[in-house]
């Protein structure tokens, strides 16, 4: 084999994918062979390097462009303003309005306030609640472990649930695999975060992840609710 | 102001925020779907970048995220969803390959160039940095580099991919890293790239 042969099949060398008699002759070769040595130190050098590359963003902000083309132009930041629908369900005054309610305060030293007729039907499709879309959580509400196990939170939780496994089967089985992988994870996440803050309650950092945490999972079923009842 | 404690960092790292806001943005949240840009536009633009190069980078990462808000519906959950977006990308930008295709005798001149410079003894002036270089294959070559040494994908993946044969490939990227190796810096003192 000439050595070019030989340097044709260095790429392989390095990636590990030449057989066993073809390595070994080709090891013997590099042993004699100073420019295939450099070759093969030069091309390990470029694979290294490929595998160290930091992704970079856009120059400019591309979201705006993104926005307009899908149809949500000037969409505020998450959560300064109620969330919009770009589909035709969007959820109806009277629908929320039919719901009990669960409201999210945020405010220093803030804990979500629950107030509604937990276990109780509201409106004809039993929606029991909606989770009005607040400020982003600013100040850490410190303590919000404890609100994670209070009878308010677990009532808010139970009561969409309730409503989301009475329709459960007006909901494809996809949307239902993602909404419950979802909510496993929201869950793992609380565990997590719950059991960070027992050994250490008054860290602003993680009460704050918990409070998101928190909410995202009632925001999350609150939609679900409004996926299965939009369905009937 | 606080610092993190060490819980927070392990929950930074295990609070994985893809699964809620895809839910949400298939609900048709579009402040979910803002988040989700924001977490991926740095990895989908860099692999458009590469991939096509800079001129075409935005124009590919909109059409992206557009295609993603099209296509939430079909997601099943069953990969991550960076995983999913990211297929869907590779997907969007190989199949621009024939409209860029006009383009395509930037390439070949490129190519020259770089051939050209092979021939030169290596001088610290000229070394240019890889992501550069790597705008500068030929464009088959470029391709099969990206895919293949920096998003890790097999060669029988990238001839499913590109529809070339997985031979093929192979011959790419070599082609592509002999490309590469005269036009890096000087090498680095050992330990710099660890």
């Amino acid at each position: 084999m000439t050595g070019d042969q030989w340097t044709a099949r260095l790429s392989d060398y390095v990636d590990g994918e030449l057989a066993a008699a073809e390595r070994d002759a080709l090891e013997r070769h590099l042993a004699g062979c100073p420019d295939c040595e450099q070759a093969l130190a030069d091309l390990r050098r470029v694979t290294m390097r490929a595998r160290a590359l930091a992704d970079r963003p856009p120059e400019r902000d591309l979201w705006p462009d993104i926005a307009a083309r899908i149809g949500v132009g000037g969409v505020a930041p998450a959560r300064a303003r109620p969330l919009r629908w770009r589909r035709p369900f969007a959820v109806t005054m009277s629908q929320l309005a039919a719901a009990a309610g669960v409201l999210l305060m945020v405010g220093a030293g803030a804990m979500w306030l629950v107030v509604g007729p937990r276990g109780q039907p509201a409106g004809a499709t039993g929606q029991p609640a909606a989770v009005a879309p607040g400020p982003s959580v600013g100040p850490a509400p410190a303590g919000a472990h404890q609100f994670a196990g209070s009878v308010a939170y677990a009532g808010a939780v139970a009561d969409f649930q309730r409503v989301l496994d009475a329709n459960r089967s007006r909901l494809d089985t996809s949307t239902v695999r993602v909404i419950e992988q979802s909510l496993r994870t929201i869950d793992r996440a609380i565990a997590r975060a719950q059991a960070a803050l027992a050994a250490d309650p008054s860290d602003a950092y993680l009460n704050a992840h918990l409070a998101e945490t928190m909410r995202w999972k009632l925001e999350l079923m609150q939609r679900a609710v409004v996926l299965a009842t939009r369905a009937s | 102001m606080d610092e993190p404690s060490a819980g927070a960092g392990l929950l930074s790292q295990t609070v994985p925020d893809d699964a809620v806001d895809v839910t949400l943005a298939a609900s048709g949240d579009a402040h979910a779907f803002e988040r989700l840009y924001r977490s991926h536009a740095a990895r989908i633009h860099s692999l458009a970048r590469r991939m096509t190069g800079p001129e075409h980078a935005d124009e590919l990462t909109q059409d992206v995220f557009v295609r993603a808000w099209e296509k939430l519906g079909s997601f099943r959950g069953e990969a991550a969803f960076g995983t999913w977006l990211h297929r869907l990308a590779i997907n969007l930008i190989l199949s621009r390959r024939s409209r860029l295709g006009v383009e395509r005798s930037r390439f070949s001149e490129a190519e020259g160039v770089l051939e050209q410079q092979r021939a030169t003894p290596a001088r610290p002036e000229l070394a240019i940095d890889l992501e550069s270089a790597i705008a500068r294959l030929p464009e088959g070559a470029r391709q099969v580099f990206v895919l293949h040494d920096v998003e890790g994908y097999r060669h029988e993946e990238i001839g499913e991919l590109m529809g070339i044969a997985a031979g093929t490939s192979k011959a790419q990227l070599h082609r592509a890293r002999m490309l590469l190796r005269t036009h890096l810096e000087p090498r680095a003192p050992e330990g710099r790239l660890q």
